[in-house]
This record gives structure tokens, sequence and C-alpha cells, in this order.
């Protein structure tokens, strides 16, 4: 008897999969280096007019290319007069980026999923992130910061997290900033075996960019892993700093 | 401790893209076509986030020391990759393989480093296209 009510609940959860719930995407997620594209699906839902960065994990672009997007003229202007020994500073050496860029790099993620909340801890600056997933948006007093204001909700088997508040940071890592109106969408879905994370993170900003950005990203699990405290050190920048040149470089 | 560069050589070209991105680029802060590889006495190793560097230095083939400084990826990576706070100590000898700095200094980004015995330390190098 028992056999056959869990054969028609299974029937049920398959023939209606809404019922059974979103997926589970709680876990830790390690970067995915290997697709060399995106999950299809996902890629047809970016808008148009948005530029696909290819710095997602290792790649990453060098002065002056952005990959597409479009700076405005002064945002352009700003990010020519950068030099990465800017970077290289007890000021500077520690400030987290916000994760318009910080998802995509190597450092793997921890996800908590509940009903009313969805939280994600990164490893990279300890970053901490918390989708609300009851519908509210932020008040206009909310604080813009690092990790912004997200609320999610589900499209079927898609999280989608909309995001916004966010302070002024790299969108590159070459001194192309975004500014505090950044507004960014992100999807993702779990694969079909339920051991990859796939997501888009797709990003406008018409303060800096005349189009809109997007990134394809894909973590795998790893059971029984977790984050690494960060604890960021600037006493990097004192080391850099007091390398001097060599003499016959001078 | 008598050390002396074992190699510095161009290496066949590589790609824009850094042996592992943390605070800053590596793209636009290191040479990717610049890969060389040095054997010195380690001064001082700092196992800190965002990166960790270990200062080493090297006998010139003239006898003099160059004050050289290798930075490496983020010590929560090298966890994963076998290091610890001690896989390098002050006074080892060590020959480090890693891309210089575009600014000229004796700076560079660790690839791969072996003890004295040419064992590696770690269990794999930090590539292009790994984290």
């Amino acid at each position: 008897m028992k056999w056959i009510r869990g054969s028609a609940l299974s029937l049920v959860l398959f023939a209606f999969p809404a019922l059974a719930g979103p997926p589970d995407l709680s876990g830790f997620w390690a970067l995915d280096v290997q697709p060399k594209t995106g999950d299809p699906a996902l890629m047809a839902k970016l808008p148009p007019n948005t530029a696909v960065l290819g710095d997602t994990g290792a790649n990453e672009y060098p002065s002056g290319e952005y990959g597409g997007l479009k700076p405005k003229p002064d945002a352009l202007a700003k990010a020519k007069k950068w030099k990465p020994e800017d970077e290289m500073t007890l000021q500077r050496v520690c400030a987290a980026p916000s994760l318009v860029y910080s998802i995509q790099g190597p450092f793997p993620v921890e996800i908590y999923q509940t009903p009313q909340l969805i939280v994600f801890k990164y490893e990279y600056f300890d970053q901490v992130r918390i989708v609300f997933m009851d519908g509210k948006h932020p008040p206009e007093s909310a604080p813009h910061s690092k990790t912004g204001h997200s609320i999610g909700h589900w499209e079927g088997d898609e999280l989608v997290v909309d995001t916004t508040h966010f302070a002024p940071a790299t969108i590159t890592n070459n001194g192309l900033d975004h500014s505090d109106q950044i507004h960014v969408v992100e999807r993702y879905k779990l694969s079909p075996d339920g051991k990859k994370l796939m997501a888009t993170q797709w990003f406008e900003d018409p303060a800096v960019l005349d189009n809109a950005g997007a990134r394809y990203i894909q973590w795998v699990k790893r059971e029984g892993e977790h984050v690494f405290p960060y604890d960021c050190d600037p006493s990097l920048a004192v080391e850099y700093q007091q390398t001097e040149k060599l003499e016959d470089a001078k | 401790m008598k050390t002396k560069v074992v190699l510095l050589a161009l290496a066949p070209a590589l790609t824009a893209s850094g042996a592992a991105v943390a605070h800053h680029s590596f793209a636009a802060f290191f040479d990717p076509e610049r890969l060389v590889k040095l054997k010195g006495t380690v001064t001082d190793f700092h196992f800190t986030n965002p990166h960790g560097t270990i200062g080493f230095e090297v006998r010139g083939a003239d006898g003099k020391v160059q004050k050289w400084r290798a930075e490496t990826n983020a010590p929560v990576m090298l966890m994963r990759r076998g290091w610890t706070r001690s896989s390098v100590k002050p006074g080892d000898v060590v020959t480090i393989e890693g891309w210089t700095s575009r600014d000229g200094k004796p700076y560079m980004r660790l690839r791969q480093a072996f003890d004295a015995t040419g064992k590696p330390i770690g269990q794999q190098p930090f590539g292009q296209s790994d984290r």
C-alpha cells in the first residue's frame, strides 16, 4: 500500500513539477572552469543590446578592454586614467568589489535556502547576500552597499534575482566602474542531474553604459566543503611598495 | 647560502587571462608573456588574503643579491592546493616560477614553487585556466 501511495505521488510530481516546490540550490558550489558556452535556454533570455562578457572565471580583460560594453564618455575617460598600481595601496588593496564583479570570480559560494530567504555566503571578501523572497521591494531609504538589495522569485525551476542599491565599484576590474544606479538581474537553475548550478548575470547602468552587459557563470557542487574566511590583510600593499626596482631596471 | 638565477626567459605567448584573480587584475598588472624561473633564499612568507607573498633573495652571476617578491594566489586557493602557512619558511632555498609585473619591479605572480630538492610545493601549478 505504501508503495502504491509513493508511486502515485511520484507520478503526480512528474506530471506537475510545480507541486514539488522549487529546486533546492543549497550547498557548496565551486566555479566550473570548463564551460565554453552558456546554457542555451538561459542565454536566450538575455535582452537585446547586451554585451556578453568573456571575463568569467580565470579570464580577465587587460587595461582598455571592456568586453563590448559601451562606456559613456565620462566613464571611459575615467577608466583610461586607471593604472593597476593604483590598487596596490593600503586604502585600495582590501576594497571589496561589488557582487557585480565578484560573483564571477574563482572563489566558491555556499547557498542556504528557505521559502522566505536565500542566503549566498561568498568566500571572496567574506561577502554575504540575502535574497528576500517575499516580493517586497526595498524602501528608497535602504542603504547602498557592495552586496546591494536583492529580491527573488521563482519562474518554474529558475530563481530570478533582482538587485539594486549597489555602492559604486568595478565592473571589469580594470578601471571601469558602475554607478549606484546599476540594476542587476540574475537567473539561476540547476542542471538536470543537480550537480551544476548555471546562471546568467545581466546588468544595466544608464549612468555609465550605453548598452547592457551580461555574464554566464557555472558552478559545480562539492559535498562536505565550506568557504574559508577571507580576512583581507592590506599589508600586501606595503610589501609591494617596498619592493624596489632593480638597479639595472632603473 | 649561495643562490643563483637559474633561468630568465621569455615564455611562449600566453593569453591575457590570469592565473587567478583576487583583488587586482592579473592581466593588467602582470605580463602574461614574461615567465621567469628564479632560485633564491626565502626571507619571509606572508600567508594572507588577498594574496600571499614570498620574499626571496636571488644571487646573480655577478654575485650581487637581488630582492624579489612573489605574489601567490589567494591563500584560500593555496590551501585547496595543499599549501599551508609553513610550506615555505625563511632560510629555505626555493625555485619560483612566475609572471613578472609590468612595472619593472622584481615582483611576480607565482605559477609554481619547488623546494631545495626540486619537489613541487603544493599539488599542482597555478595556470591560465585554473583557480
